[in-house]
């Protein structure tokens, strides 16, 4: 196999990035599944004594993790992966 | 029944809908027409030559996703019972990630049309393609029949056309984008339709919210005082009735976007693996504010339509049903012409989908069981041929199946069609993907494990067996089978390959460092890929 120290470098650092990303999708995911599975109760909390309850709040904040995890991945990815891609190509 | 399209706003309402929705028709048509002179091989047909941007890309698969299903759907599930709907939209959304993190960039590395180049890239081709198309083409199949049964009666009720009139014009015109205009057409369908339903979206949240001052406590506060159940409506409430079912539609929906042909298909319309990551990005940000616009959506419904005797029946139920919240508050908001557009914009959503869903079956019936099944090095025209003929096989019969379903409740089969892309095309994509020890074996029993057991499991549960077919008891308990049909899956590939002693076997996991490489870097993928 070509270029075997630069691809397990790529493999580093791909795993370095995606495994915790991949968790704080999934984690906060499951866990706001698991509270509607168990304790649905809770979510209808109100925040502050405000009408916007804590279920509704929490799904808000899933929505922005996603897209933060989703634009970080691309950021480092460019920074980080992307490179290496283009050496090990360009070889 | 439908009173405010019986009164005198009728006539306006059908002039700016139609009106609209013909410019529409003009323009994608004009563009289908271009598209015709730059669609003359299979691979443009199916990937309209991989030189769309990433931000287009981005656009279109948002296009793909956000079904007039989802947007009337959701904001109607909103609107009947409030925050239930968020618990679909964040599972609709959270696949974005696995998709981006797990799947995009081998997929596009590897691939050439679809999932199954990536699944049989060192398995045995035959099976896998069998196997491979089976799904795509139940996915696709599925969802096909709910969007077209969905679109006969929401055009029925916009534009007061006859159903089976509906289905023709929708089946009719989804033929001629896709047959001349192939990929390219489509993802320009897409493009505009994603850039309308978000104007449109935008729009009504927008005059929603400005009636409450963009304060959205007095907003919550002003539905949880209209809505009969009150606060409940701020937490979970019937959608999910226990555990079993809360994460097994979680999980549904989770992996089933990940599993979708025809979102899976658009990563080939891209230059390279860079261009794919771009894509995702863009496109979560589009569905998710989509998501967050539909929340609102519903919420001013519940304010504004749920006791407004404009939008209800003599018996005080909501005209037409749930599923025309949005389009109800489009017209308490915006009026007619707001009403007329959210409209042409409803239909114009229902073409783009079912064009991608046809294309996506397409390319299963062409690229997979034709060109490497049954006529092995089948030369490029014939396989064009196959691909346009498929095209309006599958376009005549996704008219056929609109008609003949037009009484059911087809509800049930978007659930299904996600719960068999996560059961099946998920796990043999991305267990092929990243595990070395996959054989062949073990995709073939696995695979199709889950897909009959993901069928059988929905046939027997309360939807089919108590609501359709009239049982008094449902054999299965569990509405939501993703959870039973992915642990087969999983457990059949683990276990029937790993006891797979074949020599078949040993070559396919001598073959996996080469495919990883491939995968991770899109190494030497031209050359390579005539294999």
């Amino acid at each position: 196999m070509p270029n075997k120290n630069l691809f397990n470098k790529l493999i580093g650092k791909k795993k370095l990035i995606i495994r915790p990303l991949l968790f704080f999708t999934i984690i906060p995911y499951l866990t706001f599944i698991c509270i509607i599975a168990f304790y649905p109760k809770y979510f209808s909390n109100m925040i502050f004594n405000s009408s916007v309850s804590i279920g509704i709040i929490l799904g808000l904040i899933l929505i922005i993790i996603i897209w933060v995890i989703t634009l970080l991945y691309v950021y480092l990815a460019n920074k980080y992966i992307e490179p290496i891609i283009k050496k090990i190509n360009n070889v | 029944m439908f009173k405010i399209f019986t009164s005198s706003q009728s006539g306006d309402l059908n002039i700016v809908a139609i009106w609209m929705f013909l410019i529409f028709v003009a323009v994608t048509l004009y563009i289908t027409f271009w598209a015709a002179k730059k669609t003359q091989s299979t691979n443009n047909f199916f990937t309209a030559g991989g030189n769309i941007t990433g931000f287009q890309n981005g656009l279109a698969i948002s296009g793909d996703f956000m079904s007039a299903a989802s947007f009337l759907g959701i904001s109607g599930l909103v609107f009947l019972s409030g925050f239930d709907g968020l618990i679909y939209s964040i599972g609709f959304l959270v696949g974005w990630p696995i998709i981006l993190l797990l799947i995009a960039e081998p997929l596009r590395n590897l691939g050439k049309y679809g999932f199954s180049d990536v699944v049989s890239f060192r398995l045995d081709e035959k099976p896998v393609r069998i196997l491979s198309a089976f799904g795509s083409l139940s996915t696709v199949i599925l969802y096909l029949i709910a969007q077209m049964v969905g679109a006969g009666k929401l055009i029925e009720i916009l534009f007061g056309l006859p159903y089976i009139t509906a289905e023709i014009i929708v089946g009719i015109l989804m033929i001629l984008y896709v047959t001349f205009g192939g990929m390219l057409a489509t993802t320009w369908v897409q493009i505009i339709k994603a850039i309308l339903l978000l104007s449109g979206a935008t729009l009504i949240a927008f005059l929603v919210l400005n009636q409450f001052d963009f304060n959205l406590n007095k907003f919550f506060d002003a539905a949880v005082n209209t809505h009969d159940n009150g606060s409940a409506i701020m937490a979970p409430g019937g959608l999910i009735s226990d555990p079993v079912s809360a994460i097994s539609l979680g999980l549904a929906l989770m992996f089933g976007t990940a599993g979708l042909p025809h979102i899976l298909m658009r990563f080939f319309t891209v230059s390279d693996a860079k261009q794919a990551r771009r894509s995702v990005a863009f496109a979560t940000g589009f569905i998710g504010y989509f998501y967050i616009l539909t929340f609102i959506i519903g919420f001013g419904a519940i304010i504004l339509v749920s006791n407004n005797p404009v939008y209800l029946s003599n018996s005080g139920q909501i005209l037409g049903n749930n599923n025309m919240a949005a389009i109800h508050l489009a017209h308490a908001v915006g009026g007619n012409i707001l009403l007329g557009f959210i409209s042409a914009v409803a239909f114009a959503t229902i073409l783009a989908v079912v064009s991608g869903l046809t294309l996506a079956g397409a390319s299963a019936i062409s690229h997979d069981l034709y060109a490497n099944v049954i006529h092995k090095g089948a030369n490029d025209k014939s396989q064009m041929m196959v691909s346009k003929y498929a095209t309006i096989g599958l376009g005549v019969m996704a008219i056929l199946l609109g008609i003949i379903f037009e009484e059911q409740n087809v509800a049930f089969m978007v659930g299904l069609a996600f719960a068999i892309a996560a059961s099946t095309n998920f796990p043999i994509l991305f267990l092929s993907i990243y595990w070395k020890k996959i054989t062949t074996r073990g995709v073939i029993i696995g695979g199709s494990a889950g897909l009959i057991s993901c069928i059988i499991l929905v046939i027997l549960g309360p939807i089919v067996w108590v609501d359709i077919l009239n049982n008094a008891q449902a054999i299965f308990p569990y509405k939501y089978p993703a959870l039973f049909s992915m642990t087969i899956t999983f457990f059949g590939i683990w276990f029937f390959s790993i006891t797979d002693n074949s020599k078949q076997a040993k070559k396919e996991k001598v073959l996996f460092d080469s495919q990883y490489f491939r995968a991770q870097t899109g190494f030497n993928k031209k050359r390579i890929f005539n294999h």
